[in-house]
């Protein structure tokens, strides 16, 4: 028996204490769980594996055949090299031999002896060599999805006190975190300001992100989770376990309801303030009404959208959009239509931080676009409904999604189908060439959304995902600062309501700054709303803009950074 | 069983496209075919059909190999195999 009690560092990404058992997430695109298998159902598990490879050598086979026909014979040899691995016999059948003699599940065996070549490669001394080991990555990660394509991650095999540990957790897979037998989450890579990480928060699950070498967590080792101090404790002690315990079950979701109040949040010198919350998942909005919070500047529809992997047909997204706007009564509910691509990798090495996401993509598969649309005008009857776009960075795409959007109203109305015809649309800021040209944009949408998220990665070239430049990324640099007080100052004559709703309005010191810089609204995950109402009423409108005046001249993000404390500190909490 | 030392003539080394199609030469033929790194302490080993155990010989130009063919084409396929490599 292991006992050796181990402690691993790593960034405190959602905070809370989890105690429980690791189960392994292997590979970042595709939750796969490893188990072992029953003696009966080894052969089973072999041939499907071999139907992975077949699958995977026949659309490497196609995409050579395009490449031959767009670009000649020369430029297909990689693919070639691709086709090679998947016959290769210290590949593929070492794999099926892991399969029958230690009685593992496919993904796992491929997680072996790809780990194995992944270390024989990373010895080699040439670099052009080591650099191969992309070859074999792309080819893991191709059977893995293929493994993985008609199959849905199955919960049921999860113990109760889950922790998922993995190189990666992909966003797009963490509608799973809502499986309540998950407890925990620990990655490799990652940051706090991912949105796995930005789920994690909203879903009160502790997280440990960036954390160092995870090989040697075994799945079934006993866990503990420290989203506090952004550690993990693997095989703890018995006195450890006991001493985190207490912790651990406070810490887990009891908190739901907390201070409810309907007075109007203000400043101490009488500023009114929006706050409204952000949700990503429909039944978030049961919380944010308990909680009293006065409006959902937020509903990040895509998780909900893909729940099964699949889209979802018009009726059922009617009948979920109406459920959430009858429970959110007469508070809006600002719906920002389908966002894909957010801090994904995919395995042709696109970037899609910079491709097809957002409106990008709702334009691209319009079907998708116009079944999201036709659901949030049909329900919205039931309630205050406001539509918000993602990930604009041209007036072009907004005119066609305006367009989109007026066929669809035409189309109820061909079919005298009811629906609120003032429903409000928006725009995000969140790209740069939004924020440079916001004011071009407003003859076009009833009122806008800041995203700063995006904003910050996109206008300090830092990949929120990659946590070797996360301390890049920082909302006191002084050209965030330029760029949002640009945005406001572009703005304010135009009169339209603007909302900030990226993490920064739900970190006290950045939506100070945020305040100071002139705006009125924000809208917060719901664990830092009670903290953000908070800092609002215990600070002066007044002081905050004097001292924003004073931030827009400062060189340095830690300078912008100490004053704001400073000023927060100097006020009684 | 026929064996002969050949030095590597690809500017590349075995690099992907030279591994490649190494292994798609090899594949014409019944025999075994073993490559050995004779001017490596380790003399490390790889089967001429498997593209991994190739790329992870790690030869480049000049490195030292001894083609190790065994079979009924034995012959013929040291023969093609040693023109390959020589480049």
């Amino acid at each position: 028996m292991k006992t050796s009690e181990r402690i691993l560092h790593g960034v405190a990404a959602s905070a809370g204490i989890s105690v429980g058992h690791a189960v392994r997430a292997f590979d970042p695109l595709f939750i796969s769980f490893n188990y072992k298998l029953r003696g009966e159902q080894v052969r089973d598990e072999v041939a499907r594996f071999k139907r992975s490879v077949e699958k995977s050598r026949q659309q490497l086979r196609r995409m050579q055949q395009q490449l031959k026909r767009r670009s000649g014979p020369e430029s297909s040899f990689l693919i070639d090299a691709h086709l090679l691995i998947l016959q290769d016999k210290l590949f593929v059948d070492r794999i099926i031999e892991k399969i029958q003699d230690e009685q593992i599940n496919a993904e796992w065996g491929i997680q072996q002896v790809s780990d194995e070549l992944f270390e024989a490669y990373d010895r080699l001394q040439d670099e052009y060599l080591r650099e191969r080991r992309g070859d074999l990555d792309d080819i893991v990660r191709r059977l893995l999805h293929n493994l993985q394509a008609n199959v849905k991650p199955s919960f049921k095999k999860l113990p109760y006190d889950a922790i998922l540990v993995g190189r990666a957790i992909p966003p797009s897979m963490l509608f799973e975190l809502r499986s309540q037998r998950i407890v925990g989450l620990v990655t490799e890579t990652g940051s706090p300001l991912s949105h796995t990480a930005i789920m994690a928060r909203s879903l009160e699950i502790p997280a440990v992100m960036g954390a160092e070498d995870l090989s040697g967590i075994s799945p079934g080792d006993l866990l503990i989770v420290d989203g506090d101090s952004g550690s993990v404790i693997c095989l703890p002690s018995k006195e450890t376990v006991d001493e985190y315990k207490p912790r651990a079950l406070n810490s887990r979701r009891t908190v739901r309801r907390r201070h409810v109040s309907s007075a109007p949040i203000m400043t101490i010198d009488g500023k009114r303030i929006s706050l409204g919350a952000n949700i990503n998942f429909g039944e978030e909005v049961n919380a944010a009404i308990a909680n009293g919070c006065e409006s959902v500047g937020l509903y990040r529809t895509e998780f909900d959208f893909f729940k099964d992997g699949h889209e979802r047909d018009e009726q059922s997204l009617v009948a979920d959009y109406s459920q959430l706007l009858k429970i959110a009564k007469n508070t809006a509910v600002t719906f920002r239509t389908i966002d894909v691509g957010i801090d994904q990798k995919t395995w042709d090495g696109v970037n899609p931080n910079l491709g097809v996401r957002g409106l990008r993509f709702c334009l691209e598969n319009q079907g998708v676009f116009r079944t999201q649309l036709r659901a949030l005008y049909r329900a919205s009857v039931h309630g205050t409904t406001r539509i918000l776009l993602p990930f604009v960075s041209t007036v072009d795409d907004l005119e066609a999604a305006r367009s989109i959007i007026s066929e669809v109203r035409k189309e109820l109305d061909r079919k005298h189908i009811a629906y609120d015809p003032n429903v409000p649309v928006g725009v995000m800021v969140e790209t740069p060439a939004a924020a440079q040209t916001c004011d071009l944009m407003a003859s076009h949408v009833d009122f806008f959304c800041l995203g700063t998220n995006d904003l910050i990665q996109y206008y300090l070239v830092v990949d929120r995902s990659d946590q070797t430049v996360m301390h890049l990324y920082n909302p006191f640099h002084p050209a965030i600062l330029r760029c949002l007080n640009q945005v406001y100052t572009l703005l304010e004559p135009i009169a339209k309501p603007i909302t900030v709703c990226g993490e920064m309005a739900g970190d006290p010191p950045s939506a100070a700054v945020l305040l100071g810089l002139g705006f009125t609204s924000l809208s917060v995950s719901l664990p830092a709303y009670s903290r953000i109402q908070q800092m609002i009423k215990s600070v002066s409108f007044v002081e905050l803009r004097q001292m924003a005046r004073q931030l827009l001249r400062m060189e340095k993000p830690k300078d912008v950074e100490e004053l704001v404390r400073a000023t927060l500190g100097a006020r009684p909490a | 069983m026929k064996e002969r030392e050949v030095v590597i003539g690809h500017r590349l080394g075995l690099h992907a496209r030279a591994a490649a199609k190494l292994v798609q030469l090899s594949a014409g033929f019944q025999s075994s075919i073993v490559l050995v790194r004779t001017d490596d302490p380790q003399r490390s080993e790889a089967d001429a059909r498997s593209i991994l155990s190739i790329l992870l010989l790690s030869a480049r130009q000049g490195s030292k190999l001894q083609v190790r063919t065994d079979g009924s084409d034995e012959d013929e396929a040291l023969e093609r195999i040693c023109e390959y490599l020589a480049g």
